[in-house]
């Protein structure tokens, strides 16, 4: 069927995914108008859509393409609340490109 | 492999080992071949979409097989992408980061609950069946809920690997465990390996029960229990183990004393012969 896969990453992976569309999960950290910073083991000026709620503190999980700078233009954004384990979404990140087999399409 | 096949044979005297490991692997791949259906076999299995997307039919008509097991009972973990409301089932399109999949909910006459659609984007569990049809795949859901804890989905990513790993790898009770089965299936795979005693295949280690009674056990100690396991008659003498394991006399003394300890192996005709122990 579709290979249609937004890989999850962090900040430090950014670099391999210009151009392409991932999911970041990392805490909101400042909020500028039309801009966040989201603290994903590292920090993403992620720019944001109209739909976009964020809340400072609270996670956030968004799926966007990365810019050339190494931004994210962002396409859906999700609130996660405040419970959200970003030790473990880190961790999840390492995994899943440890084992590409079971989340990346090559 | 045939350059110390022969080799093994003399070692053990017997026909034993490595043909009965060659068997042990194709038996059990034989009877995950799906010649007969059992539904009993059934065990629910938490997947990443792409494992489904991936996954491959055996023979046309068999059982779809991820990581070479038959694999039906799946729960995934996904966003609703997409929600297509039909008179007697919803299908929902279901993305986890790795792939889409579609995931039919069959509406429940009984549960007026059952008809109400889940909200784009909302992240959901899957229980269900992995079907194909017409070679598309898709999931006959069995139960869907919505998800309050956002770490679960993190937690089913991280177990879909664990379980991945503990299929492809061994399971993880000791490092020590796992690199020796690893070690068994590159045999199994043809793969020259360079040790003899790696040669002492899951023949008789093969079952969970012995696993778990072997899991505290030193890697010395599992070789000497697969050795007593595979080779023809009740007991073994020393130096047979000795020929047969290519191990140092102190070290299969300190192996069967460690066996001894936990009850796995006894001593018959003298104190340097050993029989194993069934449960």
């Amino acid at each position: 069927m579709e290979a249609i896969a937004n890989p999850r990453i962090t900040c430090a992976y950014l670099n391999s995914y210009v151009g392409k569309n991932v999911i970041v999960v990392g805490k909101v950290t400042q909020l500028r108008g039309e801009e966040a910073l989201i603290d994903a083991d590292g920090n993403i000026t992620a720019h944001l859509n109209r739909e976009a709620h964020l809340l400072v503190g609270n996670g956030v999980q968004v799926i966007g393409k990365v810019n050339p700078d190494l931004s994210i233009k962002v396409l859906t954004s999700m609130d996660l609340g405040t419970g959200v384990d970003y030790n473990l979404a880190n961790s999840v990140v390492e995994i899943s490109h440890q084992h590409r087999s079971l989340f990346a399409y090559e | 492999m045939t350059s110390y096949g022969g080799y093994q044979r003399t070692g053990y005297g017997t026909q034993g080992g490595d043909d009965g490991g060659g068997f042990m692997g194709a038996s059990q791949q034989g009877s995950q071949g799906g010649e007969k259906k059992s539904y009993a076999d059934d065990t629910l299995r938490p997947v990443t979409i792409k494992q489904l997307v991936d996954c491959k039919e055996p023979y046309p008509g068999a059982d779809l097989a991820v990581d070479g097991l038959p694999t039906t009972q799946v729960t995934l973990v996904g966003q609703v992408r997409a929600v297509n409301p039909q008179a007697i089932n919803i299908t929902y399109r279901i993305d986890d980061g790795t792939g889409l999949i579609d995931v039919k909910k069959w509406i429940d006459a009984e549960k007026p609950d059952s008809a109400t659609p889940f909200a784009l984007d909302t992240y959901v569990r899957v229980f269900g069946r992995l079907q194909s049809f017409n070679g598309k795949r898709h999931v006959g859901g069995h139960f869907i809920r919505a998800i309050e804890d956002f770490n679960e989905v993190n937690y089913h990513m991280l177990e879909a690997t664990y379980v991945h790993l503990c299929l492809t790898k061994g399971a993880a009770a000791g490092g020590d465990q796992q690199q020796q089965q690893q070690q068994q299936q590159q045999q199994q795979g043809g793969g020259d390996g360079m040790f003899v005693d790696d040669g002492y295949g899951g023949g008789g280690a093969d079952s969970a029960a012995i696993q778990a009674r072997l899991s505290p056990c030193s890697r010395t100690a599992r070789t000497v229990f697969n050795f007593l396991a595979n080779s023809a008659g009740d007991d073994q003498h020393l130096n047979q183990v000795v020929a047969g394991t290519g191990l140092s006399v102190r070290d299969i003394m300190g192996a069967t004393e460690e066996l001894l300890g936990h009850g796995i192996i006894y001593t018959t005709a003298d104190d340097e012969t050993w029989a194993i122990l069934d449960t």
